[in-house]
């Protein structure tokens, strides 16, 4: 596939490793990084002055035999990967963890980070598994208590306005990348799949404010920039946790151009702007319970399908690859019927499932090679 | 000069090839072990096909299909197509009637379920491990000192079956190697292998629903003795291809080279 445009060298640097350059920056000028693991943590929260958010993933991790003695071989190894790297000491300079009670594998995580290395400051969230207006003000509570905390520990202001700040800078992130992702709608898209990934993770994993100016410059250049017109088949990727553009890279060497993702490390419907009308806690425990599809919210399946068929549509696609951890509880229920339902809808589903580093190319490029030759493409 | 079409199958163990005529008969077919360097296995293989046909130059080949691992070093080759489709089309030009395929490799299982047009109606496929493929058996045969035939045979003499537990190739070494110092006869512990790896299959054939007709393809077709506990598991009639099942993939890419003749 002829590729127009190709991701700036700091982009591509901040993927491949487990602290971003841009994080160690923040630090020199004395602001505190702030781990995450989960989509449920509101960013903006952590983004107040003098703190930011940095979603932690383990590129490069090369087996998990530390973790596996804490954890079992049979947690998803997305969990295990982060775990292991902890353990190595790579997230040492991370100032503090926020995690959310999103599933009992992350949970363990959580509880094995507090145990074996004593972090200066971790926080477990608790998220309701529903979206009603009570889960919201429960929601908003735990937001509260954490924010307080936060306040405490490191000296910095949550108060309202702190928020709303927080909130209107983080808006300007998330228009950015809706812009980029509306590039994937067109016909011939300047940029892969890989690369959003790319741009997604690097974002996520670095302070906001530092990285927005080369997500600028690449946007500048990808939406003047031709477009690819060699694929097979357009695919939307949707999933649990995929926060590896490689992975992608290697769906996309057989031809097919990834143009959308609802994955929960991906962009949709995260990339939603958030209110800035109202209680801004409130506002944030919301978009929580509402803007993150995870099999984890019970009552929710219909809605998820809906959105999964909307984004097929919107974004014109062949077929979905549904993308599942191994060992995920959440997911192994999922999708199954999410399978069926998405058939039923005449939408051609090919489930993957797989390990948080990549193994067996060969077999995955067979397996989307069978499965765009099964749509005729 | 007449045109001829080909297909190429390059796996892990073997390297296959098929030739057809414009009518879509087989004129020449080849077999050999992969080396290392996969685009040397094409082109070795290839030329054994192609000098099965008087005054045949592999460039002269109108259409070429690669499939297989190495579909993408095939010399010469017009295009690649997945071995999961290569294996349905070859089998469903043998046989239309067959609705589901198992194909055993070297590395790898696959199911495979067909629609009434041969076409691919849903596949699954194993992970990394290697558990059940030829590879296993290679495994399995050195602790007997046998070769596979004889294993095979070896396995359809069993009084009884022994329970073989472990489906992991590494493991299932040292676990029959203690079967066989229980002095547990061998052809029960053989039998036991087999069903440890047709019950792997068949959970991989569930998942894409097994419909009859079912044939086996790939290298391991020829192991007799899986044949038969796959049809006790599955609870089917395998079905014989009337061409030796280990040519399906470079069948199918022949095929696909020779529906191309009007592009
Ligand atoms: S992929 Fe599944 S098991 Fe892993 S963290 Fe997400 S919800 Fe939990």
């Amino acid at each position: 596939m002829k590729q127009p445009v190709s991701l700036p060298r700091l982009i591509n640097d901040i993927v491949d490793s487990p602290i971003s350059p841009l994080v160690d920056k923040a630090q020199e000028a004395d602001r505190k990084a702030i781990a995450y693991t989960c989509s449920f943590v509101p960013e903006p929260l952590l983004n107040v002055e003098g703190l930011f958010g940095v979603r932690v993933r383990a590129p490069g991790v090369s087996g998990t035999p530390m973790a596996d003695t804490y954890l079992s071989n049979v947690i998803c190894s997305t969990v295990r990967s982060i775990l292991e790297f902890v353990l190595e000491g790579t997230f040492s300079s991370i100032n503090g963890w926020v995690f959310t009670a999103s599933c009992d594998h992350m949970r363990r995580l959580y509880d094995n980070l507090d145990y074996l290395e004593h972090p200066d400051f971790i926080h477990i969230l608790d998220v309701p598994h529903k979206r009603s207006e009570a889960a919201v003000q429960w929601m908003r509570e735990e937001l509260s208590m954490l924010a307080e905390k936060l306040a405490d520990k490191f000296n910095v202001v949550t108060d309202d306005a702190a928020l709303s700040r927080a909130i209107d800078a983080h808006n300007e992130y998330l228009a950015l990348m809706r812009d980029i992702s509306d590039l994937r709608k067109r016909d011939h898209p300047p940029l892969t799949g890989a690369m959003f990934q790319a741009l997604i993770a690097a974002a996520s994993s670095s302070p906001t404010d530092l990285i927005i100016p080369h997500l600028r410059v690449f946007y500048e250049t990808a939406r003047n920039a031709p477009g690819i017109d060699d694929y097979r088949a357009r695919l939307l990727m949707a999933g649990s946790h995929c926060d590896d553009p490689h992975y992608i890279r290697v769906i996309e060497s057989t031809g097919a151009l990834v143009v959308g993702d609802r994955t929960c490390t991906g962009s949709i419907p995260a990339l939603a702007p958030i209110d800035d009308e109202g209680d801004p806690l409130t506002v944030l425990a919301r978009r929580s319970l509402s803007n993150i599809s995870c099999p984890r919210m019970m009552e929710e399946f219909d809605t998820r399908v809906e959105e999964i068929i909307a984004a097929a549509k919107e974004f014109r696609v062949d077929g979905v690859v549904l993308e599942t951890m191994k060992f995920c509880d959440t997911w192994g229920v999922e999708a199954s019927p999410m399978i069926n339902a998405l058939r039923k809808a005449k939408i051609p589903v090919l489930r993957l499932e797989r390990e948080y580093s990549l193994g067996s190319e060969g077999q995955l490029q067979t397996r989307v090679q069978a499965f765009m030759e099964s749509m005729g493409k | 000069m007449p045109k001829y079409f080909a297909g190429c199958d390059l796996g892990s163990t073997t390297g296959k090839a098929v030739i057809l005529n414009a009518s879509g008969k087989v004129v020449a077919s080849a077999l050999i072990r992969s080396k290392i360097d996969p685009i040397e296995t094409g082109r070795e293989v290839l030329e054994m096909a192609a000098g099965q046909v008087e005054g045949l130059d592999v460039r002269d080949i109108s259409y070429l299909v690669g499939t297989g691992y190495g579909r993408n070093e095939v010399p010469f080759a017009n295009e690649n197509v997945s071995e999961i489709t290569c294996h349905a089309v070859g089998a469903h030009y043998m046989d239309p009637g067959v609705r589901t395929i198992v194909d055993i490799g070297g590395q790898d299982v696959k199911a495979i379920a067909l629609n009434d047009d041969g076409s691919v109606l849903e596949f699954a496929m194993n992970d990394k491990c290697a558990a059940g493929t030829g590879r296993f058996y290679e495994a399995v045969v050195r602790t007997f000192d046998v070769t596979l035939d004889q294993f095979s045979e070896l396995s359809l003499k069993a009084k009884k079956v022994v329970p073989v537990t472990s489906q992991c190739t590494v493991f299932a070494e040292s676990e029959l190697v203690s079967l066989l110092y229980k002095r547990h006869p061998p052809a029960d512990i053989a039998a036991g292998v087999q069903l440890s790896v047709a019950k792997r299959v068949f959970t991989l054939a569930r998942r894409v629903g097994i419909r009859p007709k079912v044939t086996v393809t790939g290298g391991c077709s020829k192991n007799k003795g899986l044949v038969k506990a796959l049809e006790k598991v599955l609870r089917v009639d395998i079905v014989n291809l009337g061409m030796d099942p280990q040519f399906m993939g470079a069948l199918g890419a022949a095929v696909i080279a020779l529906r191309k003749q009007g592009n």
